[in-house]
């Protein structure tokens, strides 16, 4: 048996100094773990500028609480902006999602109010407010105006379209009856669809008064506006006069709709007017053909029923009708103007439904049956401006409802000058019947008994006593002022006159005295009067 | 020069009082302290440090050495930053001095250590008495490279005025004052006699004869 050495070799011993690098990776390990797990998120925000940015020193804050620095502040690649580095505290990692908005508070002064006074010491901030879309967004790009409604506010957003142009802007308040709900969060005018677009944030508690009947209008400043009706001067309160705004409400008379989503889109009115002339649902379209000038008639106008609003003049239908001039068989005929207009039940106060337009449709047609028309009436003489009347004329021929391009027509009268002419014609055609020439000559054998009759009173007045007339009146004259004459001042009659009249009037004053004590004493006749004693001042003791 | 060195005599010198012993004794005979042909692990203890040293070196220049709590606005230095900064200011040769006393010596002691380390493992033949001047440079150059802990340091204790000024040490300050000691340890710790071992080796006798 083979006895094996054993292989002694000197392995080289660690030794135990090596455990302080250990010590010190360990350390430094737990340094690097430990700060990266502490290191909060960084982030990027574009500004339009760096205005009260400063490095290393602006904050950014969310409800006031420090959250992170600007770490750098640099312009970006294209050179038309400019990128903040932020370092943010770890605890802001869940506020960064998606829709996550910031922007730099600086004091500002603005017509509703003042803000941010405490920035003018402490250097602007940017201010953070967290959003709800999805967590891990690194870039932002920065408002440049402060939101105007504050994060998370209860309420209701809006958006409102306007086709023409209005005065409402950013900023401005949304009113109802008068009270502030809201304001107009954002503006935008879109050149693709030509109209304006607004962002309305209603608040909390008033955003049930929002309802799918609710109309929008702009309250901005002051209309003036010339109708049918006259002159109107609309203004708001003074607020919306200066600042603009837009106010919201139902229409009267209408029912209040269902309850309305986030974004919901309403059409801005222009005015309190235009939202009175569409407040119905529901309508129908008629055409009424006027074979006279309908020069001050336009689009917008009202159609009346006796006085009655019940629709509106929706166009003119010149193209329709010069198409219809151009076809051979109309050649030369001076065909009628088509106007269509547009009719609501609701005005009516029959309701705004579909069954209230079928009533009124059938009102319509058994009302033409009977002499209902329609005329261009002038409803303003400074401004020349027509309406049209429906009612129900006398003397007309029998017509029905018939079509035009698909529409419905009621028939027209015509007026105006027109109906004037037509009366002037009836009275001189009058005239003409009477029997002027026998009042003639009758009124010629008169004048001639007349021309006699003056001749004998010619002949009277030459006579010789007429001529002696006026001598005999002058003497009667004459001793008539004599016998006068002896009734002058100086007379005795008039003396003694005067001191009879004198005399009469002392009695008459004495008689007076006797009345009066009899008023007050009828008795005094037989009783005597009992006069007070005279007062007597009496000496008060102290 | 045909030199004995005590190693061949099979003696060994005290550590402490220098005293010659015999190699196979333990204590001095002496002063009683422990002896060794040659400093115990000597090759292993400085790698070990050296290695130590550089990683306290990264934290070092990583991180802030102070703050400046100047109004409320504080503001933070690390070594090169600073050095950068002077530059910009225009002083110099205020900065070349933090520079080659922050970076270029502590870094420059770290590579003439490790290159000494290295040398030693391999045998190298190249000249030990140039060696030898290396290692003396790099421990006496050592202490000086503390400069900057003692800035810091008398700064923290001076600059106390309130809200207005304060100056507080960063963790670069520990992280620095750990590089120099660590490698003033691993110098220490050093045997520069390894340098010369060489020469006694078979093969390099016809060079020290």
């Amino acid at each position: 048996m083979k006895t094996e050495q054993a292989e002694i070799t000197q392995g080289r011993k660690l030794s135990g100094i090596w455990i302080i690098p250990l010590l010190a990776l360990v350390l430094g390990l737990y340094m690097v773990v430990h700060t990266w797990m502490t290191e909060g998120p960084e982030i990027e925000i574009a500004f339009n500028t760096a205005d009260g940015l400063v490095q290393g020193k602006t904050k950014v804050k969310y409800r006031k609480v420090d959250m992170g620095l600007v770490e750098e502040v640099r312009l970006n690649d294209d050179f038309d902006g400019v990128i903040a580095k932020v370092k943010l505290d770890r605890q802001a990692l869940p506020l960064l999602r998606e829709d996550t908005r910031f922007w730099v508070v600086t004091a500002r002064i603005g017509a509703g109010q003042v803000s941010g006074l405490d920035t003018l010491l402490s250097g602007a901030y940017i201010q953070l407010a967290p959003g709800t879309g999805k967590t891990g967004q690194r870039k932002f790009v920065a408002l440049e105006q402060p939101p105007l409604t504050p994060t998370g506010a209860p309420g209701l957003r809006l958006r409102l379209v306007s086709e023409s142009s209005s005065s409402v802007s950013t900023g401005d308040h949304v009113v109802f009856n008068g009270y502030r709900v809201g304001r107009v969060e954002s503006m935008k005018f879109d050149p693709e669809d030509r109209q304006a677009h607004f962002t309305l944030f209603i608040d909390a508690p008033y955003h049930q008064l929002v309802n799918s009947a609710t109309r929008f209008w702009d309250v901005s400043g002051i209309s003036l506006s010339a109708s049918a009706q006259g002159l109107t001067l609309e203004t708001g309160s003074m607020d919306t006069i200066l600042l603009g705004g837009v106010a919201f409400g139902v229409a009267p008379g209408i029912e209040e709709g269902d309850p309305v989503e986030h974004n919901t889109e309403f059409k801005l009115y222009d005015s309190y007017e235009d939202i009175l002339k569409n407040p119905f649902r529901y309508g129908v379209h008629y055409v009424v053909s006027f074979e006279q000038s309908i020069k001050g008639l336009l689009p917008g106008a009202p159609v009346e029923y006796r006085g009655i609003p019940v629709g509106r003049v929706e166009r003119i239908m010149v193209k329709e009708s010069t198409e219809m001039s151009l076809q051979e068989d109309h050649e030369g005929q001076g065909d009628p103007i088509p106007i269509l207009i547009y009719l609501e039940p609701g005005r009516m106060e029959i309701g705004d439904s579909d069954a209230s337009v079928e009533a009124m449709k059938n009102n319509i047609r058994i009302g033409v049956a009977n002499g209902m028309r329609a005329s261009l009436q002038t409803g303003n003489l400074l401004s020349g401006a027509k309406y049209i009347a429906v009612d129900y004329f006398e003397d007309v021929k029998e017509k029905s409802i018939g079509t035009f391009m698909d529409y419905p027509t009621i028939p027209a009268v015509s007026t105006g000058l027109q109906q004037i002419e037509q009366k002037l014609s009836a009275v001189l055609d009058k005239l003409n019947a009477l029997p002027l020439e026998d009042t003639v000559t009758s009124a010629n054998v008169a004048i001639a008994s007349l021309n006699q009759n003056l001749e004998s009173l010619h002949t009277i007045l030459e006579s010789q006593s007429a001529q002696q007339l006026p001598a005999q009146l002058d003497s009667t004259l004459r001793q008539l002022r004599e016998t006068l004459s002896g009734l002058s001042p100086d007379t005795e009659v008039y003396q003694s006159i005067n001191s009879s009249l004198l005399r009469l009037n002392r009695t008459l004053g004495n008689l007076e005295s006797v009345t009066r004590t009899l008023a007050a004493q009828p008795n005094a006749v037989v009783m005597p009067s009992d006069p007070k004693p005279d007062p007597v001042p009496e000496v008060r003791s102290r | 020069m045909a030199a004995t060195t005590a190693a061949s005599q099979n003696l060994a010198a005290c550590h402490l009082c220098c005293k010659l012993a015999p190699a196979d004794v333990h204590h001095c005979p002496r002063c009683g302290s422990a002896m060794h042909l040659r400093k115990n692990d000597s090759i292993q203890r400085t790698l070990a440090l050296l290695f130590t040293a550089c990683l306290l070196y990264i934290p070092a220049n990583i991180f802030p050495i102070m703050y400046t709590d100047q109004l409320g606005k504080t503001e933070a230095s690390n070594i090169l930053g600073g050095v950068i900064l002077l530059i910009d200011l225009g002083s110099v040769p205020v900065a070349l001095v933090i520079f080659i006393f922050s970076v270029m010596v502590p870094s420059g002691k770290l590579m003439a250590m490790f290159y000494l380390v290295w040398t030693v493992e391999r045998h190298s033949p190249l000249d030990p008495r140039q060696r030898t001047v290396m290692y003396r440079v790099t421990e006496f150059i050592g202490k000086w490279s503390m400069v900057d802990v003692f800035v810091v340091a008398i700064l923290v204790a001076l600059v106390h005025l309130g809200g207005l000024l304060v100056i507080r040490p960063g963790i670069a300050a520990l992280s620095f004052a750990g590089v120099v000691i660590v490698t003033m340890i691993a110098a220490e710790s050093f045997d520069s006699r390894l340098i010369w071992d060489s020469m006694e080796e078979p093969g390099s006798e016809d060079r020290t004869s």
